[in-house]
């Protein structure tokens, strides 16, 4: 009797995402976010913002040498392993370059074309990786990229283009028995990137996002910031040098989300909230009857930290798991 | 928010001409800790005042006990596993400890059991820290009398030395822990500081008065503390009376190492930030070299100064007499045989701020190192929480306070369960255990750095390196984790082989030993079990290796 009350009420999973953010660069970890589709059997992929590698390294070519510093050290290899000495560099999500010392003196003195060459190097990693998707996906598995706040504007119209992929950044995306509303701005911060804005306007983007979402359907969101004081958002306290503050021994550990968010969640109670940016605060908390989860991120070790959740057919989440891969 | 060298900022060129670095405008601090900071974690996680309690378990549980040998040789076997965390720390340069080194390195599976024996074991030593506290709380009513020149507050230490007593001040003790760690991160910080400060100007000022004192200042003042001009002779008589063996000995100072190993336990733990030091390695290198050196110099320093000023015969005499006859002890002096060098001190002080240092030391002492191991623990849990072998609802953060009020409710009941089931067995047998699991704790990096070249060689890069090199660097990484292996597994088995010596071994104690390391693998086997029957995710994918190609 107990039994097959407890069947009837037992909801089914109409279903699954595996989500990750933060993986700044690391092709490894691109190739492991793909390769989670088929490893979890998931119905879509979404990563959260923050795909943007945060260094380039000039790699100097001299005679038939290459030279380049790769975790504080200056190495030297022959033209022949650039391939490796690239993947090397980009185990730490850092864009390799090849270039002439000439070049490199003129990049120096022109922090214009350093940032054009950031740009290019980012859309140019971007355009693979959505190939790379294309080529690798399951037709059936949808695949969602959406940008955090350290990834610049010119990333959208790569996504945009790209048949294969989806980027519903500032929009609702249907997923099935769940609409997400993605956003990838955050409130300010110390480093004045490029997606950034007041708690206030945050917080009117958040909700006219989910006052479209259809009544009686539940949403899920994808915003690149954690809720304030979650559990997901701690960091380290900076003093005004940008280094951590110790207090009793420690590195003070402060709450740095953001309170519209929090707000959003408490306002509307999605059913999910898919977060990411505090990189060390891998948590999952619930606030009311939303579940938010962030996965954290380790791309440097070329570890991808994700998500999977599972989502019933009456848009409520059924379980979820934070993975290390 | 750390991924590299690099520091954050606006677009810009690294300094050096062969290899130059551009870094982007990004969010995020990168790697910032120096040594100083570095040193600062180390020395902050190590209760210096606990070594008196270490000396006297070592003075009580063996004969002709002395500390020298134990004391550098605990620092040698620390000194070892160093090396073998720096290995760890290279190839997984994130803060995580030994969950994260077994379950990346060995298994996931062993890695969860870790993770949840070492919440187990974090939350029974809250529990034998408070009854360290509890059992100095007599000594600190001692002090407080003098201090305040009242004989009632004095004399009412002499209501605590029962077992259900001594376990109820540990439950008092647990919930005023309880009770601040639901305060914001930020106080509970301040507080953590201001204790620790309080216990080094206790320590240093104990040393001062140990340096300026003669040994005669010494058999003087316990002489009048006692009221018997004769009571440091007495004591040794007494002593000797009731079997104790006087003198040192080699065998003595073997058995002696775990106390010391323990009392060492910390000084690694600038790897816990390996996330935010600045060049991992070399820092925690540094950082970890001289927090050893310094705490070798200063207790091997103050054993010194108190053989010296007391005498290593009286201080056998004391520490033994006490427990193998209460009531000749009794007889010559008030003076709780427990209290060691900060007894010593105590006497020898002058003025009532001193007093009022020594007296306050240890409990001060143990609940900075509570405060600290909640914040550990509740971090630890949240972690099986998020793993899905506990509830989530265990890392619940409050709304009002953003503390983890259900995780710290649940490691209070947890640790007065243990409060209760510690004070069943003799001081002397909780320190052995705590030992037994800290040296556990040390087994598994050990293990984890051993392996670490078997297993996963791919986690330890070396740039631009010749294949032989890396071998090579491979191979010293495997014998800098056999090395430690080893080590842990000596201490271990001195733990076990003198429990007849320590009678540590009681079905208490057995019991115990067995709720704190079964509890991982049946919790592990339970939340597996109990999610396929219900359908839900399979917690093998928690830690499932993705192929990148």
């Amino acid at each position: 009797m107990l039994r097959s009350r407890r069947q009837r009420g037992k909801k089914s999973r109409a279903l699954r995402l595996y989500f990750a953010t933060d993986i700044h660069g690391s092709d490894v970890c691109f190739r492991k976010f793909l390769a989670a589709a088929k490893v979890y059997q998931v119905d879509a992929v979404i990563l959260g913002g923050d795909f943007a590698g945060k260094a380039l390294v000039p790699v100097l070519a001299r005679g038939g040498d290459l030279t380049a510093r790769i975790e504080g050290q200056s190495v030297t290899v022959p033209v022949a392993e650039w391939d490796r000495m690239a993947a090397d560099i980009n185990k730490a999500g850092f864009y390799p370059v090849r270039m002439e010392a000439g070049e490199l003196a003129a990049l120096e003195a022109d922090p214009a074309a350093l940032d054009r060459l950031f740009r290019s190097e980012i859309a140019a990693q971007l355009q693979r990786w959505c190939d790379l998707a294309a080529e690798r996906l399951d037709p059936a598995v949808r695949c969602i990229i959406t940008p955090g706040n350290d990834d610049p504007m010119e990333a959208d119209a790569v996504l945009a283009a790209h048949p294969r992929v989806e980027c519903p950044e500032a929009e609702l995306c249907d997923l099935g028995p769940v609409t997400m509303a993605s956003l990838g701005v955050v409130p300010t911060t110390p480093w004045n990137t490029e997606r950034e804005t007041s708690e206030e306007d945050l917080g009117k983007q958040i909700s006219a996002m989910l006052d479209q979402v259809p009544e009686g359907k539940e949403a899920i969101l994808n915003i690149h910031c954690p809720p304030y004081a979650s559990g997901l958002d701690d960091a380290p306290e900076l003093d005004d040098t940008l280094k951590p503050v110790i207090r009793g021994g420690r590195p003070s550990i402060i709450p740095v989300g953001s309170h519209a968010v929090r707000e959003a969640i408490q306002r509307y109670q999605p059913s999910v909230g898919l977060h990411g940016h505090i990189h060390e605060s891998r948590a999952a908390q619930k606030i009311g009857r939303t579940l938010c989860v962030n996965p954290g991120s380790d791309y440097g070790s070329g570890v991808l930290r994700g998500a999977v959740v599972d989502i019933a057919e009456d848009g409520t989440c059924l379980d979820f798991l934070l993975t290390t891969g | 928010m750390t991924s590299s060298d690099a520091t954050a900022g606006t677009t810009s060129a690294g300094s050096s001409d062969a290899g130059r670095l551009f870094i982007r405008q990004t969010s995020g601090l990168v790697r910032e800790l120096g040594i100083p900071a570095a040193i600062g974690i180390s020395l902050a996680s190590v209760a210096v005042v606990n070594t008196f309690i270490n000396f006297n378990a070592g003075l009580t549980d063996f004969p002709k006990s002395d500390m020298y040998l134990p004391l550098v040789a605990a620092a040698v076997i620390w000194l070892v596993a160093m090396f073998a965390y720096r290995y760890l720390l290279r190839a997984v340069p994130r803060a995580g400890g030994e969950y994260v080194y077994l379950s990346r390195i060995v298994s996931p599976a062993v890695g969860a059991m870790a993770g949840l024996g070492i919440a187990v074991v974090f939350t029974y030593v809250l529990s034998t820290n408070a009854h360290f506290a509890a059992q100095f709380t007599p000594f600190m009513l001692t002090g407080l009398g003098l201090a305040f020149h009242s004989t009632a507050i004095a004399n009412a230490g002499n209501h605590f030395g029962s077992n259900l007593s001594i376990a109820w001040l540990s439950v008092i003790l647990m919930l005023i822990v309880a009770a601040l760690s639901l305060f914001k991160v930020k106080i509970v910080a301040r507080i953590i500081f201001t204790l620790i400060i309080l216990q080094v100007v206790a320590f240093v000022a104990l040393i001062g008065i140990l340096a300026f004192k003669s040994h005669s200042d010494f058999v003087a003042a316990y002489g009048s503390f006692s009221h018997h001009a004769g009571a440091y002779q007495a004591t040794i008589t007494a002593a000797h009376a009731n079997g104790v063996v006087f003198g040192t000995s080699i065998a003595s100072a073997v058995a002696i190492i775990p106390f010391m190993v323990l009392n060492y336990n910390g000084v690694l733990y600038s790897y816990y930030v390996g996330g935010e030091l600045r060049r991992p390695g070399r820092t925690y290198l540094y950082a970890s070299t001289i927090s050893i050196i310094v705490l070798v110099v200063l207790w091997v320093g103050v054993w010194a100064l108190l053989r010296a000023r007391a005498g290593l015969t009286f201080m056998q005499a004391q520490a033994n007499l006490g427990v193998l006859n209460p009531d000749a002890y009794a007889k010559i002096t008030t003076m709780p045989s427990v209290s060691g060098g900060l007894g010593y001190g105590l006497l020898l002080s002058g003025d009532p701020i001193t007093k009022i240092l020594f007296a306050t030391a240890v409990p001060f002492a143990e609940i900075a190192v509570n405060l600290a191991f909640v914040t550990v623990t509740t971090r630890v849990l949240f972690a099986q929480a998020f793993d899905r072998l506990l509830p989530v609802s265990v890392a619940k953060i409050g709304d009002r306070n953003h503390a983890p009020n259900v995780a710290i409710g649940l490691v209070l009941v947890i640790g007065i369960a243990f409060c209760f089931l510690t004070s069943l067995v003799n001081l002397g047998s909780i320190v052995a255990l705590q030992s037994l699991f800290f040296a556990l704790i040390l087994l598994a990096g050990g293990v984890a750095a051993l392996f670490l070249p078997l297993r996963r060689p791919d986690l330890i890069e070396l740039p631009g390196a010749s294949e032989d090199a890396r071998k090579a660097f491979l191979r010293k990484a495997a014998w800098v984790g056999g090395a430690t292996t080893v080590l842990a597994l000596f201490t271990v088995f001195e733990l076990v082989t003198h429990s007849s010596v320590y009678g540590k071994f009681s079905w208490e104690s057995i019991l115990t030993l067995v709720i704190v390391l079964g509890a991982g693998p049946v919790i592990y086997a339970i939340a597996r079990s109990v999610r396929r029957q219900r359908d839900a995710l399979d917690l093998s994918m928690a830690m499932h290796e993705l192929p990148p190609e």
